[in-house]
């Protein structure tokens, strides 16, 4: 533990802590939550909803999206393109989908041309996990 | 602003008594949309309640009212509204500001309406609506815009293919400039309405038929055509309208509009034009024809950033040529041609979508014809001439309509207070009538509430 500190103390074991840990963290520990709520209110809010009650709009509920089976929300009238695709949101799948709607889910019935911004997807996707 | 609407012998007597649309033809964010869609009423409209349109909204009509099929289960396309108004004008309307109410500080049940507004089928919706007056104590049919569209992949994007069947030309708009749906949306009907308004500005408003077309394509480009035509007095007769009103239009009257916007990052911006051209026979024995060429200029922008405080400004400007042929023959006006002009101003800010403030300029100028416009106490012209000019401030409270609001989506809510203030009316600023009223005399004070449901 001590060799470490003493790494740390000196300047350039300090850019190599940081870029240590950069690279274990990823661009997650750049995602804003709270940016992320205002892009969904620009980008998403007029057919979503995060609220806990599950509440569908012309699109569905977005609460608890992060790692649920896409098509799931029962009662909602999905396409069939998205039907047929079993997949997982994942963090990654959400960011594909995100950035390119009518690419990743082709058929799909969203109307959104997505977000071509990687760090607004990131915080985006930030606040889906984390919407309160 | 008080609509005014007497039965005229000549069209041009009508005119100078026309209908000021906005009052009586509201249809604000209809909470039968809402539960269609899912939606929150802000979604759609400005302001938490209609009827200025966000982008989303006008995507909403242009598409037939027909988005969203994840409503309730047992979704019933109608809603109601009721508007109740409380107006004191500067000075007295001697008489009384309507038969059978006082001079002034009249606090009445203004109007309210039922709708039957939704999807009907697949890729068919429309709203229409009935109102009952609550000055006339009656009922009367008021707008009808039923649609079928079709979206469509072309080129790379998408085009929607429509048709509208209307019964008032730019009801059909989807936009927030034209007549039926500019500022202010909500006017008190107990204060003298003044003199002029070009024949789109409402003139044909429930009293006439049209079919048009339309296409918006690539969410840039809005062309719109087709034609209106008159309706038989029994048929207005029947749906409360009385036949003596009845406008006589020679043939079809094209009505065109071509519209280019764009929404960018969350703003929103456009630049339009349209245009009305009607020929009427004031008296169809007689034979000769009174013709009105209006032509108009419109644009918007909108600042919407995360939909919870919006900045909009909206414009028009409308110029109608008149021969007024048929009228001059029977006595009604001096001139054969004139011009008439109106304008329509709007700037709004809506603060979390709940509180508004909006500040509204209009207008309307035209020849001197001492017939057409003639001397009357009140609501009559001493100059001859039908130029009015005024400004309209507006605070407003819109406390539901959003997702989490109490009630939503079945009720919908606004309480506002209202200034309006003439700078000139019908000509002049002081005397305007002969009778030694001045244009501020009829500036107006008005609280009004505004249930939808």
């Amino acid at each position: 533990m001590a060799r470490v500190l003493n790494a740390v103390h000196s300047p350039l074991g300090l850019a190599a802590a940081l870029a240590m840990l950069a690279v274990a963290t990823g661009p997650a520990l750049a995602a804003d939550a709270k940016k992320g709520a205002d892009s969904f209110d620009e980008n998403c809010s007029e057919c979503h909803s995060v609220a806990s009650t599950l509440r569908s709009k012309k699109g569905p509920s977005l609460y608890g999206v992060v790692g649920r089976n896409a098509a799931s929300i029962e009662g909602f009238s999905y396409s069939d393109a998205i039907k047929q695709r079993p997949i997982v949101w994942s963090r990654e799948n959400l960011d594909a989908y995100i950035a390119a709607p009518k690419k990743f889910v082709p058929g799909g019935k969203m109307k959104f041309d997505g977000v071509a911004d990687t760090a607004e997807r990131a915080d985006l996707i930030e606040f889906l996990e984390h919407p309160n | 602003m008080q609509q005014i609407f007497q039965p005229q012998r000549t069209l041009g007597r009508l005119l100078m008594l026309v209908l000021l649309s906005a009052a009586s033809s509201t249809a604000s964010a209809l909470p039968s949309f809402a539960r269609q869609t899912g939606e929150d009423c802000a979604a759609c409209h400005v302001g938490g309640i209609g009827p200025q349109l966000t982008p989303h909204g006008t995507k909403f009509k242009i598409g037939g009212y027909t988005d969203g099929d994840n409503a309730e289960k047992f979704w019933v396309p109608m809603s109601g509204q009721a508007i109740t108004t409380s107006t004191h004008t500067s000075k007295d309307q001697p008489g009384g500001a309507a038969p059978g109410y006082k001079a002034n500080d009249n606090t009445i049940f203004q109007e309210g309406s039922v709708f039957l507004a939704g999807r009907f089928a697949p890729h068919v919706g429309g709203f229409v609506q009935g109102t009952y007056s609550g000055v006339d104590h009656a009922w009367s049919w008021d707008n009808v815009d039923l649609r079928a569209a079709l979206p469509l992949q072309l080129g790379g994007g998408e085009t929607t293919f429509g048709v509208s069947l209307n019964n008032s030309p730019s009801t059909q708009d989807p936009f927030n400039t034209l007549p039926s749906w500019s500022f202010p949306y909500v006017s008190s009907d107990l204060t003298p309405g003044y003199l002029g308004e070009p024949l789109l500005a409402g003139g044909l408003g429930q009293l006439s038929t049209g079919l048009t077309g339309y296409a918006y394509i690539n969410e840039w480009v809005y062309a719109e055509a087709g034609a209106y035509r008159d309706l038989p007095g029994d048929f207005l007769s029947s749906v409360g309208v009385p036949r003596e009103d009845r406008v006589n239009l020679d043939g079809a009257a094209p009505y065109w509009r071509l519209h280019v916007g764009h929404e960018f990052k969350h703003q929103y911006a456009s630049l339009g034009l349209f245009g009305l051209d009607a020929s009427i026979q004031p008296d169809p024995g007689a034979g000769a024809k009174d013709q009105y060429r209006d032509i108009g200029i419109d644009g918007t922008y909108q600042f919407i950033g995360t939909h919870r405080n919006i900045f909009s400004v909206n414009a028009r400007y409308i110029r109608e040529k008149q021969d007024l042929n048929a009228t001059v023959a029977e006595g009604g006006a001096e001139r054969n041609n004139a011009t008439l002009t109106e304008y329509n101003f709007s700037a709004s800010y809506y603060y979390l979508n709940t509180y508004g403030f909006t500040v509204g300029a209009f207008g309307t100028g035209g020849d001197t014809d001492q017939t057409l416009y003639a001397a009357a106490d009140i609501e009559g012209s001493r100059t001859g001439k039908p130029d009015t000019q005024g400004t309209i401030w507006q605070i407003d409270y819109t406390p539901w309509g959003k997702e989490a609001s109490w009630m939503a989506p079945w009720a919908n809510l606004r309480l506002a207070l209202q200034y309006t203030a003439y700078s000139q009316f019908n000509g002049a600023s002081s005397d305007y009538d002969g009778a030694g009223r001045d244009a501020s005399d009829n500036n107006t004070l008005m609280a009004f509430a505004w249930l939808a449901f």
